[in-house]
């Protein structure tokens, strides 16, 4: 039983690993998808609880994948879910490395920079939709993505800040009777 | 140019790392890089402070790790490993680097799990993911206003989208017709620009 959960872990991260361009947010719509419809491991609600705290902790976005991992099959589930991240990409980037340094400048090199600009800004906004459609709607949530969004396309404003902010205001807001409710 | 150009090492005067200084400046770079800035820091501690790798080879390694898949710090980590002390340096700079942010998310997952049945903790997650994709929501509209303006670019931009977002696609199929595609049409650009 146990052991269909780690491969389970495998088959959902291992593949997420090599199509995660740009990072750990292209992937995040496959990985709720994933995650939540294909495998019923979490609610909708949950996932966007992990999500959450996989902003605010301090590393890559794909750290998400530990979470997931721990709520699915414990501690051993959450260093299988990091390798099953970690383990595919970096196997290419270290056999892309010693091609990409034999070839400096060339046609395919430049091609290959550019096209990918597009895939990954089409998951990016994927992965951004998927987190707003299983979050609860109410005035406070919604200007609050509209405010952040403005405050960080417009400004320097670190998002790491931006988020200890959003949540001592959160927090404030549910203390003197703001919610869900 | 800079004044700290001179420290910058020539690739004669480079020097080959211990496994176990790989190890003790990977997890310095773990722990102190907390809330981004890893960047700069790989910079300073490899480059400028240690000559491990040249300023070539830093920036070659950087555009690698922005472009393959990964999270880009960890690429940019295991590509400095594997230049200075091959196979074995990359895993160990990798799981240098990694370590620290494992431990502290992985708390964080604990005080989760203690503090779920209170409904606070939910309205400040909510708050917290609104700030998550507001920061993703921000760094894609900078990259589309820097991607190629034509036709065919905003095809593939919006039928992944579209795809994987609204259809709920899976990603490997959507990908594998994507980026082929997608680079077909960087490569045939390329010819006409350099033409005109």
């Amino acid at each position: 039983m146990d052991d269909n959960r780690y491969i389970g872990l495998i088959a959902v991260f291992a593949p997420l690993s090599i199509l995660s361009f740009g990072g750990g947010q292209a992937i995040v719509a496959d990985m709720q998808h994933q995650t939540v419809d294909v495998w019923n491991w979490l609610t909708g609600a949950q996932f966007n609880d992990l999500y959450a705290i996989s902003r605010a902790a301090p590393g890559p976005a794909t750290l998400i994948a530990a979470l997931i991992g721990y709520h699915v099959a414990g501690f051993l589930g959450s260093i299988v879910a990091c390798l099953a991240i970690y383990i595919p990409s970096s196997v290419l980037v270290y056999y892309a490395a010693s091609w990409w340094q034999k070839h400096p400048e060339s046609r395919l090199k430049r091609s290959f920079e550019r096209g990918l600009g597009p895939v990954a800004v089409g998951l990016l906004f994927a992965g951004a939709l998927a987190i707003i459609e299983s979050s609860p709607m109410t005035i406070v949530t919604v200007l609050n993505l509209f405010v952040c969004t403005a405050i960080l396309y417009f400004t320097k404003f670190s998002p790491y800040k931006m988020v200890g902010v959003v949540a001592l205001t959160f927090y404030a807001l549910h203390t003197v009777g703001f919610g869900f409710a | 140019m800079k004044p700290d150009q001179a420290k910058k090492p020539e690739q004669s005067q480079l020097v080959r790392p211990t496994l176990l200084e790989l190890l003790i400046v990977f997890l310095k770079i773990g722990v102190f890089s907390f809330g981004g800035g890893t960047r700069p820091m790989m910079h300073r501690e490899t480059v400028e402070n240690r000559p491990w790798l040249s300023e070539k080879d830093f920036l070659a390694g950087f555009a690698i790790a922005q472009v393959l898949p990964g999270a880009n710090p960890v690429n940019l980590a295991m590509y400095i490993g594997l230049r200075a002390r091959g196979a074995m340096g990359a895993a160990i700079a990798v799981f240098t680097m990694i370590a620290p942010a494992f431990c502290i998310i992985m708390a964080m997952g604990f005080a989760y799990q203690g503090l779920t049945g209170y409904p606070a903790t939910h309205f400040v997650l909510a708050g917290v993911a609104g700030a998550g994709v507001s920061a993703t929501l921000a760094t894609g509209i900078k990259v589309t206003r820097n991607l190629d303006r034509n036709w065919m670019t905003a095809i593939i931009g919006l039928g992944v989208f579209v795809a994987v977002g609204i259809f709920h696609i899976s990603m490997v199929p959507v990908v594998i017709v994507a980026i082929p595609a997608s680079i077909a049409t960087a490569w045939y650009l390329d010819r006409e620009t350099r033409r005109g």
